[in-house]
């Protein structure tokens, strides 16, 4: 197998387990949840609405055609994540590993975005 | 006059391209004073300013996307969906190419089983140089007409010749073109028509055996089927194949009218493994067979192969070509009479058939039309008189009543058709039979499209096809006031002045036919 495929398959897997990890406490409205989202403004539909499509962003780039379309889900939602760490809720505490994690997940993404750039046209022609 | 109001697509674009980023810095504050929720919409736009200043500064292999940025990228999208839009919404119903949608739908009626009658005069343009039927003042009563009957391999005496009772056949196209449930709806089909298939050059006809019609062995320059590893005739196999009792004749193809002077080519795409196993080849790439076969090098060795293939099968044998230059074709039948070996047929392609992959180079630009060269090729056997040692057949967009009379009076004794039979499975022409990706299922290996394609009830359509093109056949013979397709001849047809079907002025020839 291509090289380039296995380091894809790798980059993917740990995108899927660093999103799905944090599915648990959302879809429980763990109490650490509910704390971290409110800091946000955001209540249960919020951070159930952002859960919800975590999980399709797993299932999506685990699932073969639909990779590239996973990662760019999992790359927008990181960046969503990245945001919140850097304008609201920082990197002190707890939320050290959790925004190092967003961050991790967001580069796995590009990784894969460019790897697999030849799957969708939208993202081909941004490289010719 | 000046215009007040017009779309200058620069413009936008350049708006566009500020806009993007101006929206995003926007939604970012909103996310940060107003609330979170914002944030969606700034991934969002964050998103399209990466790509559109990869599009504009990064990417260099496409100008309009350098120039113009995400807007041009609207360029590559309306036009991935252009041929659609254009067959659904925008192409009058004659002006698709081949077949446009008046000739499509014939077929589809025929195949369908409804009446094809329209009203208020004919749309085509009859200013146009086409080739028209005449009628007679005395139409043929129904109960005088002829049943039809042609006998191939009569002329040598053959125990093996064989019968054909209605004067259409199924032209070639091989497992590997088609997938296997296009195969099979055909082959039940034809068998509950009652009338032979030809295998097309696919190797071993698992598929075309499995339902038990007539088969028309095809041996194309790749010999799949019945080739040693080094390309040679393996004659131990095509006694095995010819000795099947469903294997009534074996057709030789020199050239085929979609790509004349070139070889059968099967793109990578759609090379399954069983594929592979049936033609003995490697499944990596595009499987290109040779132009010519090795044994027929000059036009002696030629007749000698043929004389040899009809040997070993003893069967009716014949071979297929589309004519490139009829004085080489003059040669060959010189050379038959020289060694007093004849085929038992001879199929006739027009530069115009269609099926197989083809570089569009051959497609357009290589070959005789039909009109003109089945009219030489039966001219040229007729001044030799050996015209009566073999049967003529037809192909070559041969799918209407109206050009398969035209064929019968400019020569052959039965018509072959592919896509005639292909627009009876359900073709809607896309257009993408080399691709693996036939939305109809008929030219496809994939699993997921074949479901479409029910044999049990496209058998039916093959059958009604067959049965609404004899009636109308039999309807415009009436209307000559002939009694059977051979004695039609062409003084049967009006041909407009500016179409010349001589042999010798090839040249000059402007042959078309008209639908």
């Amino acid at each position: 197998m291509n090289k380039k495929i296995i380091v894809s398959w790798v980059a993917q897997i740990a995108i899927a387990v660093i999103l799905g990890q944090t599915l648990f406490f959302k879809f429980t409205d763990a109490p650490e949840t509910v704390e971290l989202f409110s800091q946000l403004g955001m209540g249960p539909f919020g951070y159930k609405l952002i859960g919800g499509l975590e999980l399709i962003a797993c299932v999506l780039i685990l699932t073969r055609p639909s990779i590239i379309w996973g990662a760019i889900l999992s790359w927008g939602l990181m960046s969503g994540a990245i945001m919140a760490h850097l304008t609201k809720i920082g990197f002190s505490g707890d939320y050290r590993a959790l925004g190092v994690m967003a961050i991790i997940a967001w580069l796995l993404s590009c990784l894969v975005i460019y790897l697999r750039r030849k799957e969708l046209s939208i993202v081909r022609n941004m490289f010719g | 006059m000046s215009t007040t109001f017009v779309i200058n697509l620069h413009k936008i674009s350049r708006f566009v391209n500020v806009a993007i980023p101006v929206l995003l810095a926007l939604s970012f504050a909103g996310g940060m004073f107003i609330s979170f929720y914002f944030h969606f919409l700034t991934v969002l736009l964050l998103f399209l300013t990466i790509a559109n200043l990869f599009y504009l500064n990064v990417q260099k292999g496409h100008a309009i996307l350098r120039n113009f940025g995400l807007l041009g990228q609207g360029r590559y999208l309306l036009e991935s969906i252009g041929p659609e839009l254009r067959q659904y919404l925008f192409a009058s119903d004659q002006e698709e190419r081949p077949f446009n949608r008046e000739e499509r739908s014939e077929v589809y009626r025929k195949a369908k089983n409804i009446d094809s009658a329209s009203s208020f005069g004919s749309r085509q343009n009859f200013d146009a140089s086409e080739i028209k039927i005449r009628h007679s003042m005395f139409p043929t009563p129904r109960e005088s007409l002829k049943p039809f009957s042609l006998t191939y391999g009569e002329e040598r005496g053959l125990k093996t010749a064989y019968s054909i009772a209605h004067p259409i056949m199924i032209s070639a196209m091989s497992y590997g073109s088609l997938g296997a449930h296009a195969v099979r709806s055909l082959a039940r089909g034809a068998k509950l028509a009652g009338i032979p298939m030809n295998t097309g050059e696919g190797g071993y006809p698992k598929y075309h055996l499995m339902e038990g019609c007539d088969l028309i062995f095809q041996i194309g320059t790749a010999k799949f089927g019945v080739r040693h590893k080094d390309g040679r005739l393996d004659e131990a196999k095509l006694a095995a194949i010819a000795a099947k009792p469903e294997v009534k004749m074996i057709e030789i193809k020199f050239s085929q009218g979609a790509k004349p002077g070139k070889g059968g080519l099967l793109p990578k795409e759609k090379i399954t493994d069983e594929i592979a196993k049936f033609r003995g080849v490697s499944k990596d790439r595009n499987l290109i067979s040779p132009p010519f076969h090795h044994e027929c090098d000059t036009v002696e060795n030629t007749i000698k192969f043929v004389g040899r293939i009809q040997e070993i099968s003893s069967l009716p044998t014949g071979f297929k070509l589309c004519l490139g230059n009829i004085v080489e074709f003059e040669a060959l039948v010189e050379e038959m009479k020289r060694q007093s070996l004849y085929p038992d047929f001879i199929t006739v392609d027009g530069a115009e058939g269609g099926t197989g992959a083809a570089p569009k180079s051959f497609l357009d630009g290589v070959g005789i039309p039909l009109a003109a060269s089945l009219f030489s090729i039966n001219d040229c056997l007729k001044r030799h008189g050996i015209r009566d040692r073999m049967k003529l057949n037809a192909s070559g967009k041969l799918v209407s009543p109206g050009r398969q009379l035209m064929a019968f009076a400019l020569g052959a004794d039965a018509i072959y058709t592919a896509r005639g039979f292909m627009l009876s499975l359900g073709c809607i022409q896309a257009l993408q039979c080399g691709n693996n990706t036939c939305p109809a299922g008929i030219t496809t290996h994939d699993p997921k499209l074949q479901k479409g394609l029910v044999i049990e009830s496209r058998m039916l359509r093959i059958a009604n096809y067959v049965r609404n093109i004899e009636h109308d056949l039999e309807e415009l013979l009436r209307a000559t006031g002939r009694t059977s397709f051979s004695e039609l001849t062409e003084e049967n047809l009006y041909i407009p002045s500016n179409v010349t079907l001589s042999d010798h002025s090839l040249r000059s020839l402007n042959g078309q036919m008209a639908s």
